[in-house]
């Protein structure tokens, strides 16, 4: 009988000692995916961001005036542009 | 007892009392009342604590639970982002990104002098004022609301004590004064409060969630507690604009508003097939991002809430309906001598002739002439065409402050009020109800409804003439921007259209100001298979007025350029000749089409 006692006094300090070990353990890794959840969202409103930003960049009236202004560029217009019937697409309903 | 009797070897020392020690000293006698006293009082003590117990977890555990778990576990609030606006093709028209607030507790302030100065100059705040808000004494003050992200992200690594970081959002519009009119904006509190991020709000609002956490000593989360609520973000918004044509239409009705000197001006633009809305432009517009000072007159949708007499582009509508009828034909001769109706003396002023064909009261848009059409008309014949043609009706686009016009009903016209409707006084419309109604010549007599949401189920369009009189109409209309037409300036290079001027001097009180007016033109382009309704109207331009001179220059650019940016080939004779893929080239293309796709019918007949 005290012979079993102590067996279940082993086992259930070990026991013990491995509940302590796992909920550390679980913790830590609650943590890390904690940081990592962050770190995505984070990444999410930087690409968000970018995304606005680039196209505050490159809208049409900005990349007009650049064009203009600054490179000394002119709209095309249809005398100065030779337009090409694409024969794919008159092959295919043929 | 009998454990302590054991350890007094003496015990029949005492008689009355117990033998604590062996010591003589403190053998000294103990009343038993005193020991009973002792134990009563120890019975007492158990006996509140088991109330106590029963209190706590009986009586009142709910309060206790609750209160227990304020102290470790707490709620996140999760906020939900508001959904985007974009173009027809996907481009971001409205979008929100992180702008973190930033507060600071002055008296937790705690930073060395060179990140003191860091901290001040990534807020571009001066460091006086900085200073008076450290000083200030209270513990928590706003140092920067919506602050950049990036700037942000800056300020966190700083690591200063006593600032804080708040999520917030901020709305950015990369379109800029563009599309400010038609996307609208939103407050401080991300509602929306003008064009689409008001009408849409509901779509477009996110729903916040939230998830209970226990947090460790340091503020981490260590652990969630129950399921978390997700937060739902807004959904998109697609528009039928393309941000492309969008921009080029505000830069050629800005140019023409600022060229003369008017007070303001619009541009509308409609796919002629499907009714979307490709542009509808405004100026004078506003930053969305900038709202201070704003006035009520950069605000204004110009093109959807404001009403005014159409004037002579109702003209090609009351021809169609007479040709319709069979009652003239384009080569009629029509006697165009001035004469009254009422009270009223119709004439073409100094432009006028004594005898004009059919086709020549549009194409030099003649009072006399479309008068005289008009007379052939029943009241009943007139009205109703003009209502079906959406002129009186509010345009169904779910757009705050769609205006109306005012078409009266057809059974209380007067002859002299039938006359002037017929060259388009005395009724209102807005410009883009005009354009709308223009889309019943450009697609073969049904008008187009008007869709401003892609992917919405378009309603079907209503027939108002038949097929072969929007096409002679089309061909009528191609004379306005011929070089004896009224607008010569309208006419694009290398593509056909056709369309129809408007001047009026505006309407003041009950009279006209024959000092100021409003010119426009709107038209259909290419006229033989139509993409495109254009109409510009400018406000109060100085100088020259006519809708021929100031309105057409800025529909031939806007034509020009829409149909080049949707790939329409131009259907006139230009200078250079439009070449096509060499023959020989010709028969390589279905092997390589029946490569790219097995199970094309090209290779299964090959």
């Amino acid at each position: 009988m005290t012979r079993f006692s102590i067996v279940l006094l082993v086992a259930l300090v070990l026991s013990g000692l491995y509940l302590v070990k796992t909920s550390y353990e679980s913790r830590r890794l609650f943590v890390e995916l904690e940081r990592a959840k962050a770190e995505e969202a984070q990444l999410t409103a930087d690409a968000k961001r970018l995304d606005a930003e680039r196209r505050t960049e490159a809208t049409h009236l900005k990349v007009e005036r650049t064009a203009r202004d600054k490179l000394a560029m002119r709209l095309a217009s249809p005398e100065v542009t030779v337009y090409v019937s694409d024969s794919r697409a008159s092959g295919a309903s043929r | 007892m009998s454990w302590l009797k054991r350890n007094t070897p003496a015990g029949n020392h005492s008689v009355r009392g117990v033998n604590y020690s062996t010591s003589p000293l403190l053998a000294s006698k103990t009343p038993p009342s005193r020991s009973r006293l002792l134990v009563m009082l120890v019975g007492v003590g158990f006996v509140a604590l088991a109330g106590r117990a029963l209190y706590v977890q009986v009586i009142e555990s709910d309060f206790f639970q609750k209160k227990g778990e304020e102290r470790y576990a707490s709620t996140m609030q999760l906020p939900a982002s508001r959904g985007r606006i974009v173009d027809r093709n996907g481009q971001i028209l409205a979008i929100s990104v992180n702008a973190p607030t930033i507060s600071m507790n002055p008296q937790q302030f705690k930073a060395a002098d060179d990140q003191k100065r860091a901290l001040v100059s990534l807020l571009r705040m001066p460091l006086k004022e900085f200073d008076a808000k450290l000083s200030d004494g209270g513990a928590y003050t706003v140092l920067r609301r919506q602050i950049d992200d990036g700037v942000a992200q800056q300020i966190r690594a700083l690591k200063v004590k006593g600032v804080t970081l708040e999520p917030g959002y901020i709305r950015r519009y990369p379109e800029n004064e563009a599309a400010a009119h038609v996307v609208g904006f939103t407050d401080v509190e991300d509602r929306g409060q003008e064009g689409i991020e008001l009408t849409f709000q509901r779509q477009l609002q996110g729903q916040g969630g939230s998830r209970g956490v226990v947090k460790d000593r340091l503020g981490r989360v260590v652990e969630e507690l129950g399921e978390p609520v997700d937060p739902r973000d807004g959904r998109d918004v697609q528009l039928t604009i393309d941000s492309k044509v969008q921009a080029l239409a505000y830069q050629r009705i800005r140019d023409a508003v600022q060229q003369h000197k008017a007070k303001a001006g619009s541009v509308v633009v409609l796919d002629a097939q499907s009714g979307e809305i490709l542009a509808l432009a405004n100026y004078p517009s506003y930053l969305p991002g900038e709202r201070r000072n704003l006035t009520g007159a950069q605000l204004r949708n110009r093109a959807i809430t404001d009403v005014f007499e159409p004037g002579s582009t109702v003209k090609p509508f009351i021809a169609s309906l007479v040709l319709e009828k069979g009652l003239v034909k384009p080569t009629t001769v029509m006697d165009t001598h001035p004469f009254k109706v009422g009270p009223l003396l119709v004439n073409d002023g100094s432009h006028g002739h004594d005898s004009m064909t059919m086709a020549q009261v549009i194409q030099k848009s003649s009072n006399v002439g479309t008068v005289k059409l008009a007379q052939k008309l029943e009241n009943r014949e007139m009205g109703e065409m003009l209502a079906s043609l959406g002129f009186g009706a509010k345009p169904q686009i779910g757009f705050p402050g769609a205006a109306t016009g005012r078409l009266r009903p057809w059974k209380t016209w007067k002859p002299v009020e039938k006359a002037t409707m017929s060259y388009g006084y005395g009724l209102s419309a807005s410009l883009l109800q005009i354009a709308r109604a223009y889309t019943a010549i450009a697609r073969d007599g049904e008008l187009a409804p008007l869709t401003l949401i892609k992917g919405e189920a378009a309603l079907p369009g209503v027939r108002v003439f038949e097929p072969e009189t929007a096409r002679t109409m089309r061909e009528l209309l191609r004379g306005t921007v011929s070089a004896d037409g009224t607008a010569p300036l309208a006419q694009p290079l290398g593509y056909s259209a056709g369309g129809k001027t408007g001047t009026a001097e505006k309407q003041e009180g009950r009279g006209y100001n024959s000092d100021k007016h409003r010119a426009w033109f709107t038209g259909i382009a290419p006229i033989d298979n139509p993409r495109v309704v254009v109409a510009v109207m400018v406000d109060e331009p100085s100088g020259v007025y006519f809708g021929g001179l100031v309105a057409a220059p800025v529909f031939k650019t806007v034509v020009e350029q829409t149909l080049r940016t949707m790939g329409v080939q131009p259907d006139l004779e230009i200078k250079a000749p439009v070449l096509t893929a060499k023959p020989a080239l010709a028969p390589a293309m279905p092997v390589a089409v029946a490569q790219l796709n097995d199970a094309s019918p090209i290779k299964a007949r090959n």
